[in-house]
């Protein structure tokens, strides 16, 4: 539904998106991790025909966006990062203007029926006759959603659709967002890692430009944390590790944290080595008081550190 | 073909919109018809006395058409250079802005379309100053018998000009985010084109024609005469034609660029 091959965008000498490639199949939800700066607004400028790229070419719904730019925005959703309102119109006015732009003519009480109907789903229907200017930030978030579903579009592309919405209203966004998952592809931007682990199937992380990672949320936990690490928490003083490290299958023990006699440890397995239940045995044998025992997953927020911060693995994530 | 009438006349229908939903329109029109009100005051005044002096044999006999209406149209022509800069400042500076240019350009339609929805949604206001212009002389057919085909041929010769001056102001706007700076450029580049023919005649083959058919006054006279040569029509058409294209241009490179 969406295949972007080899996208390259320089501005001047600076290269804001280098070289990226993924797709995304119909009625996915594909997550655009990244910090600021990383990319991720340009690389949906040009995915919407908002930018031309300086090299290689996006597919958006069949259509080349460069090539037939008013079929493939006619298929096509976008929430900018700031929702483009026009103060001086009422949210009735501006969805109405919207509707003429993406929509074929029809007649107004068509017209109007799908306006309402949109603004129903996004919940903007109370301040159907509010003026854009007036609106709080969650409803201008709303109002542009609104807008971007208004031609009932193929592919959805959203550029941080939940910033500067309170809690209840992110729930409410990410529910709308999943209720559309399946009939449309959406592609959602956000550096709000939980929100990408809730919504999206797919996440392509990205940093300075380029794609450091595309997996499924679960596969790039699993797959970063490499060898299996326990947390242990031991009662019974510092020389509780000698007992760790005689386990059979354990790579390496190192201090956590310590508290009095309560000693914590991180366990490192060896690949395909369940340790826990010999780790437990040893302890309680050895006659010191297990206190704690848990697998360390690594956060998506580490996961997210670890791909944009460090050089090594990045390269290794790439080709994995 | 459909299509783009449609979509022109949606961003058109936009754009008058966000004039007279807001203050905008209002208070130019306001002022327009105060300041233009003004001047034809003036003109009448002096027109009834010219008139008078010649009933008790002075050697000219007053005509309504060639001195009161041309200098009129002319005076209007000055009055819409000071306000038009006011009409088109925001056409695309506060879209760019306010970040909705983003909307426009992702939706279905041309670059095309919607410079053009900008144009004729700013010519339909300037069609409000016109209709100011109009209501005064039409008041002179009451208190007498002006001839109607010269009349007819100025408000050609204005709507050319307000058109012109629209298609520069278009593409200032469209070169920045600011809305004063906009207006400002517009209003120094009317202006020069205004005085370009001043030193016409003290520049020398072949400046002081080149300069003077640069001038978009110079092509404005003959209008209110009644005459509504080819040159004329020619040099509007291909200043409005040149400047939509500027703006054309201007939002692709603003595209590229970022």
């Amino acid at each position: 539904m969406i295949e972007v091959q080899h996208l390259t965008k320089r501005y001047g000498p600076f290269t804001a998106v280098d070289d990226v490639s993924f797709r995304a199949e119909k009625g996915e939800v594909l997550g655009f991790l990244g910090p600021n700066g990383a990319g991720k607004t340009t690389t949906m400028r040009v995915l919407t025909g908002y930018m031309p790229a300086s090299e290689g070419k996006a597919i958006v719904a069949g259509y080349n966006v460069f090539d037939q730019p008013i079929e493939a925005k006619r298929r096509t959703g976008y929430l900018p990062e700031t929702p483009p309102l026009y103060p001086d119109m009422t949210v009735r006015e501006y969805l109405t203007f919207v509707a003429k732009l993406k929509l074929d003519a029809m007649s107004k009480a068509e017209r109007n029926e799908r306006i309402a109907s949109v603004m129903k789903k996004t919940h903007v229907d109370d301040m159907a006759n509010r003026h854009c200017a007036k609106l709080s930030k969650g409803y201008r978030q709303r109002v542009g959603l609104a807008q971007a579903l208004i031609h009932d579009p193929e592919v959805l592309i959203l550029d941080e659709p939940t910033a500067g919405l309170d809690p209840k209203q992110i729930m409410e966004t990410r529910d709308l967002i999943r209720s559309l998952a399946g009939s449309h592809t959406i592609v959602l931007s956000t550096h709000i890692l939980p929100e990408v682990a809730q919504t999206c199937q797919r996440i392509v992380i990205i940093n300075k430009g380029r794609v450091v990672a595309v997996d499924t949320p679960e596969n790039l936990t699993h797959r970063l944390k490499g060898a299996a690490t326990l947390y242990v928490q031991v009662d019974g003083g510092p020389n509780s590790i000698d007992t760790l490290r005689a386990v059979p299958g354990v790579q390496s023990v190192t201090v956590a944290d310590q508290s009095n006699t309560l000693v914590g440890y991180e366990v490192t397995a060896e690949v395909n080595h369940d340790v826990r239940r010999d780790v437990a045995h040893a302890v309680v044998s050895s006659g010191f008081g297990l206190v704690e025992l848990r697998p360390m997953r690594m956060s998506l927020e580490e996961i997210f550190l670890q791909l944009t911060t460090s050089e090594e693995p990045q390269q290794e994530a790439q080709h994995g | 073909m459909g299509n783009t009438v449609r979509n022109v006349a949606t961003i058109a229908g936009k754009e008058l919109r966000g004039y007279f939903g807001s203050p905008v329109a209002w208070v130019l029109m306001g002022f327009f018809a105060l300041i233009f009100g003004r001047m034809y005051n003036a003109y009448l005044d002096y027109f009834v006395r010219q008139a008078m002096q010649s009933q008790f044999g002075a050697p000219q006999p007053t005509n309504v058409n060639s001195d009161m209406i041309r200098p009129l149209l002319q005076q209007a022509s000055v009055v819409v250079l000071f306000l038009l800069p006011m009409v088109t400042m925001r056409t695309y500076s506060e879209e760019k802005r306010s970040g909705t240019i983003e909307l426009l350009l992702t939706s279905p339609i041309t670059d095309l379309e919607i410079t053009l929805g900008k144009f004729f949604g700013a010519m339909a206001m300037y069609l409000g100053f016109m209709g100011v212009v109009f209501a005064y002389i039409l008041v002179l057919f009451g208190l007498g018998s002006p001839e109607w085909k010269p009349i007819i041929s100025g408000f050609l010769g204005l709507l050319l000009l307000g058109a012109s001056f629209i298609a520069i102001g278009l593409f200032i706007s469209s070169t920045t985010k600011n809305q004063v700076v906009a207006g400002s450029a517009t209003f120094g580049c009317l202006l020069l084109l205004w005085i370009i023919n001043w030193s016409a005649d003290s520049a020398g083959a072949p400046w002081n024609e080149v300069l003077s058919y640069l001038s978009v006054t110079q092509h404005f006279e003959d209008f209110g005469k009644g005459v509504i040569d080819t040159t004329h029509l020619v040099y509007y058409a291909s200043f409005i034609v040149f400047g939509l294209f500027l703006t054309l241009k201007s939002v692709d490179s603003e595209r590229w660029r970022g």
